[in-house]
């Protein structure tokens, strides 16, 4: 048996390397949407460029001469008050009117809602239209780009949120405005250096109701008296949270709502108090928005029509704003119970940042495709009446509009070129011919009529004038609306066809790679009971595992599921070994290792919980020692070290125990002087063996990492050439694959800090035990020795398990802000993305992934049929993360409108991914180089 | 797993031992079991108005107190050998099996992820408690000492009779029930009885009803089998 096909053993690993890549690739084409962000930034002069003229048009040149310096367009309004009020919902702000019924839970916010409605209404309220991901964090990304954030954005914005692509608040900067910033810290994060003054609040105590309110209100009056700043940007967050814990139909909910109302009637006063000329206020835009809305029972992050639909006040301190010409008035009306006329107009949030840059006469952001919304523009737009009264308002709020517009418009070209060009993945060339042509049609029309109409304003022709302005605006119109269309499709919907593709290969090459396994069975004393419960419970266990992805709890909890699965096996395999009475010390060693893993899963998962929005930190263990206590943080110094010299008196035994020869002996030896640099690194490190001027000595911290890195090359490549010229004629399984291994281990565990080492003794222990453990079910004491060749496959589940919780032990999470970027620097200073991204993957999955591929051999016990077992285990293997990750596919499918798709489901899929792909990659080299 | 206990059930046909007691007598066994177990709730709904979600020491506490009498006096009527060992010494020894029952069944659950934390520790303790009676107290009041017999209930799943079936197939519901109890565990329900220990109670209770139920089946199949086997 021997003779088995040892050729096509070696293809068909890269066979599913390669069927899971393509099903990966097809998958991901259609839910993981990527935009590229480009590093460029519009700046006052670029508009030269466009065909559009200049801010300060001939025709004003006699009134218009204060020295102001003027960018893209005229600015409109001198300040601007931003009010963000998290997670406003539509009908806290609209009148119940425009709705079925009415709530408790509308008509709060009455005194907005009475500055709209009123006789001199220089407010509006419009219904505002958000875009999935109706995440705050993404959200105000898009607002203040006036782009579409997706999931990954690919950037330069490597680990911290950041922003760096060109935005509004950027270009008020630029501009030399000044902005100020109160509330909900995440303004903070995304831009640390752009606020004159911030009063940041910490926002990740969803419980907490009130700090970031109290403290917004507490700054807000007082600056609102001052004239030290440009822009204001208020983030309440109280109504988000009070949705999170109550839901909307609640008391807190309501009070929250009228708090708001009693703040926000304090603001318009003092506005309305400061608005005479001279004052503060003379020419101010006050906007209260919310970000996204949320469902009724609080939760947002999808894109249905309660998270999507928000809204937004705008109102200007100036009276007498122009009406907009009903072509492009979009406000639905309805009666109110007084019979009045009502109306609310409508926006989207991808215009937010062009809008206001217009106002403010700023550049626009570079990347923003969003278009200068008429009505909020005519809102501001009262101060163009007091610069010419000759002609009558419309027609002048026309003039300033088609000339905002075309170079809105260019803005907007320039960007989807530049995008085209530049991006990992551009838009198709059929798309781009459609929008060139709406671009050129409206351009034609500008330079051939309307620019002359701007030009050479001799008064006469009115009405063809006008028409001609209207149509201009509407071609202009229909190519930004060309454009949002076409962004919208790539940047946030997925393509179901091809994610079902996806799926159904991945299916199909698991049927494959099962056919496989059993193939290999085909033996004559494969079938018995023994193999068959085996195999049951087998598959028992992949299967809850890969149910248990369907919900979120458990993927948040994935590592404590595979604790308790693991704990499960053990617990069987204690069963059998106390009924064979055999291996009993091995199975109690297994289970107390499984409790030393779930402890530190524990700890991980507290990690998780202090940053992840879904999960409620709570302490689920505590020590009775204080965490200074002196006995306590010399254990800390002092247990890695013990347990890298117990790996070291592990490998020496490995060593003495095989009587092998030759180069797996010096590697491995290799490996104990990589562990005792570690060892001493870490010894001179602290500060209790007095090794401190060791480092010095030396020159620095990085050499000891360095030579670490040097010996395990030298190492792998000694092991692969040893493997190419010495083949066939080695039988010695178990050095090799201590060699290799050992090899491994030396960068993972000194990556890995102080607590890898001892996971290493942990996991060394309790790979031990399942070998030992091997097949226990099956052994009696009649059969003796001979009749367990067979493929054990539990003991292979139990390999599985444990890596995953490996995983999870080390204190990884699925998450990106679980990564350990500090890892990507031990041993180096400066960032080079390749070797840094390969350091950091060698942290995140190298207990999880490569030890346990490389070390599967190690379960195989010392007799029977080694070359094809071998080969089973690693199908089997392969399986097993397969089913995982198509679990994990199928539950992001279902889940793709889900509240935490993008907080929790994508990143936990891009980690299962890259760990497939990992795995079926190792696996080939470990069967090119064990079969 | 549940036919491969049946087949051992039915391969083993070994004479019945003493201590034999007939369906009916299980049946009766598992009424008052279930009575008092339903006392115990009783008691702490009524007496002390509390129960397991609102503090579920106390009720674990109540129940595995009230359960824990009545378990060992009926098994220790049913217990091996009585000739050589007085019910008293089997009152004794399953006291001793009750504390370290707890102690096995502490420790299975920390191993398969149960809290550790200091507030956390009297429910665990409680918990443990109520697995042994269900498990251990019953099984050291009929076996007593003998690892053989032990090995050969528990281990192998081989009983002989009646009475060993009774104390296996209870045992075993109650610890696969509480397995499955655990699986709401981490579900965002955000319902109190998501706590440890409520759910793995009531999965534990559970099982072992539902195993006493199996058992009684089995029994009356057994005792079929067996009647053809003595014809």
């Amino acid at each position: 048996m021997e003779t088995h096909p040892k050729r096509i053993n070696k293809w068909i690993p890269l066979s599913f390397l390669l069927i899971h890549s393509v099903a990966i690739l097809i998958f991901t084409r259609g839910f993981l949407l990527t935009r590229t962000e480009l590093p460029f930034h519009s700046t006052c002069s670029d508009a030269s460029l466009s065909p559009c003229l200049s801010p300060n048009p001939p025709i004003h040149h006699s009134n218009s001469n204060q020295n102001q310096p003027k960018c893209w367009t005229k600015p409109v309004v001198d300040r601007v008050v931003i009010i963000v009020l998290d997670a406003l919902r539509i009908d806290f702000l609209a009148p119940s009117a425009f709705f079925p019924e009415a709530k408790p839970w509308m008509d709060k916010l009455t005194v907005l809602q009475n500055l709209a409605f009123g006789n001199e209404s220089s407010a509006k309220i419009f219904k505002a239209f958000a875009d999935p991901p109706t995440t705050s964090l993404q959200r105000l990304k898009g607002l203040t780009t006036g782009g579409l954030p997706t999931f990954v954005d690919v950037g330069n914005s490597f680990g911290a949120p950041a922003i760096v692509e060109d935005n509004f608040i950027n270009q008020l900067v630029l501009n030399g405005k000044r902005l100020v910033m109160m509330g909900d810290d995440t303004w903070t994060q995304l831009f640390p250096n752009q606020f004159q003054k911030s009063y940041p609040f910490p926002s990740f105590n969803v419980k907490d109701l009130d700090t970031v309110d109290n403290g917004c209100i507490e700054h807000l009056f007082p600056t609102l008296y001052k004239d030290d700043w440009d822009v204001l940007i208020a983030h309440f967050l109280g109504v988000d949270h009070a949705g999170h814990i109550f839901g909307v139909d609640s008391m807190p909910m309501i009070n929250k709502l009228e708090q708001y109302n009693t703040v926000l009637e304090r603001v318009v006063d003092i506005l309305e108090s400061q608005a005479g000329p001279g004052g503060v206020h003379e020419n101010t835009m006050l906007i209260v928005m919310g970000d996204h809305g949320q469902t009724l029972n609080g939760d947002h992050g999808g894109g249905t029509a309660e998270e999507v639909e928000t809204t937004m006040f705008a109102m200007s301190t100036m009276k007498h704003t122009p009406s907009v010409p009903p072509e492009f008035d979009t406000s639905s009306c309805k009666q109110d119970p007084e019979g009045k006329q009502i109306c609310i107009s409508s926006i989207e949030q991808l215009d937010f940042a062009a809008t206001l840059s217009a106002l403010l006469g700023i550049s626009f952001p570079f990347g923003s495709i969003g278009h200068v919304n008429p009505e909020l523009y005519a809102l501001g737009s009262s101060s163009l009446n007091l610069d010419n009264t000759k002609q009558p308002a419309v027609k002048e709020w026309l003039k300033s509009y088609v000339n905002v517009l075309c170079v809105n418009a260019w803005q907007v070209k320039r960007y989807i070129d530049v995008y085209s060009n530049s991006s990992v993945v551009g838009f198709s060339s059929d798309d781009m011919s459609r929008i060139s042509n709406l671009y050129s049609a409206a351009e034609h029309h500008w330079s051939n009529s309307v620019k002359h109409i701007l030009m050479y304003n001799d008064g006469n022709e009115d009405s063809t004038n006008t028409s001609a302005l209207k149509a201009q605006i509407a071609a202009y119109l229909k190519f930004f609306s060309s454009v949002a269309e076409l962004a919208r499709s790539k940047w946030t919907e997925f393509n179901l066809s091809l994610m079902i593709t996806g799926f159904g290969i991945l299916v199909i090459s698991l049927i494959l790679q099962s056919l496989a396994i059993v193939h290999g069975d085909n033996k004559p004393y494969a079938v018995s009971s023994g193999l068959s419960t085996g195999a049951a419970f087998t598959l028992f266990i992949v299967l809850i595992r890969a149910c248990s992805f369907l919900s979120n709890s458990y993927i948040l909890e994935e590592g404590k599921v595979a604790n308790f699965l693991l704990a499960t096996t053990g617990l069987i395999k204690l069963r059998y070994s106390v009924m064979r009475k055999t291996m009993r010390k091995e199975a109690f060693v297994f289970l107390a290792m499984v409790s030393v893993l779930r402890v530190s899963i524990d700890i991980g998962l507290t990690k998780q919980a202090a940053t992840s929005q879904f999960m409620s930190s709570s302490p689920t263990w505590m020590l009775g020692l204080a965490p200074d206590h002196p006995a306590l943080t010399y254990a800390i110094e002092i247990a890695p070290i013990l347990s890298v010299a117990a790996l070291i008196c592990v490998l020496y035994v490995a060593i003495a125990r095989t009587h092998s020869e030759g180069i797996w002996k010096y590697v491995t030896v290799g490996s104990m002087l990589s562990y005792f640099l570690i060892a001493l690194l870490w010894a001179s490190e602290s500060k209790i063996f007095g090794f401190d001027g060791l480092l010095q000595v030396i020159g620095g911290r990085n050499i000891i990492p360095q030579t670490v890195y040097v010996i395990g090359l030298v190492q792998l490549f000694l092991l692969a050439s040893a493997h190419m010229f010495c083949s066939g004629k080695d039988k010695n399984w178990g050095s090799r694959t201590v060699a290799l291994v050992s090899a491994c281990s030396s960068p993972v565990i000194l990556l890995s800090g102080k607590q890898g080492s001892m996971l290493a003794l942990a996991y060394l222990l309790a790979g031990y035990c399942i070998m030992r453990l091997e097949g226990v079910e099956r052994r009696t004491k009649s059969d003796g020795q001979n009749k367990f060749s067979k493929l054990d496959s539990v003991c292979v589940v139990q390999w599985s398990l444990l890596s995953v919780c490996m995983f999870f032990a080390s204190g990884h999470w699925c998450a990106f802000d679980g990564l350990r970027y500090g890892a990507a620097f031990v041993g180096f200073d400066e960032f080079v993305l390749i070797r840094q991204a390969i350091l950091l993957t060698i942290e995140t999955f190298g207990f999880s992934i490569i030890l346990s591929v490389f070390g599967l051999p190690l379960l195989i016990p010392s007799h029977g049929e080694k070359r094809h077992q071998l080969f089973q285990m690693y199908m089997l293997y392969g399986v097993i993360s397969a089913t995982t990750v198509t679990a994990t596919i199928l539950c992001v499918t279902i889940h793709r409108r889900h509240l935490m798709v993008w907080g929790l489901f994508a990143p936990k899929f891009v980690f299962d991914v890259v760990g497939l792909i990992l795995t079926d990659v190792l696996i080939c080299l470990a069967s090119a180089f064990y079969l | 797993m549940k036919e491969a206990k049946k087949k051992k059930l039915e391969i083993s046909s070994g004479p019945s031992t003493d201590g034999s007691i007939s369906a009916l007598g299980a049946f009766v066994v598992y009424l008052m079991s279930g009575l008092f177990l339903a006392v115990g709730f009783w008691l702490a709904r009524y007496k002390f108005s509390v129960d397991l979600v609102s503090d579920p020491s106390l009720t674990l506490f109540l129940l595995w107190s009230v359960e824990f009498p009545v378990v060992v006096i009926i098994y220790s009527f049913l217990r091996k050998a009585p000739e050589k060992c007085s019910c008293s010494k089997a009152v004794g020894r399953s006291i001793l099996g009750l504390i370290s029952g707890a102690l096995i069944s502490a420790l299975g659950a920390i191993s398969l992820g149960a809290p550790v934390g200091v507030q956390y520790i009297p429910k665990t303790i409680h918990w443990s408690f109520l697995m042994s009676v269900f498990t251990f107290v019953p099984a050291t009041a009929v076996l007593g000492a003998s690892l053989t017999d032990w090995h050969r209930v528990f281990a192998s799943m081989k009983p002989t009779g009646n009475v060993e079936c009774m104390v296996l197939v209870p045992a075993y519901g109650a610890i696969i029930g509480g397995w499955f109890g655990a699986w709401p565990m981490p579900l965002d329900w955000e319902r109190p009885w998501q706590e440890w220990p409520i759910c793995v109670c009531y999965g534990a209770i559970g099982g072992y009803i539902v195993g006493q139920i199996l058992s009684l089946c089995l029994m009356l199949f057994l005792r079929k089998d067996k009647n053809l086997k003595v014809a």
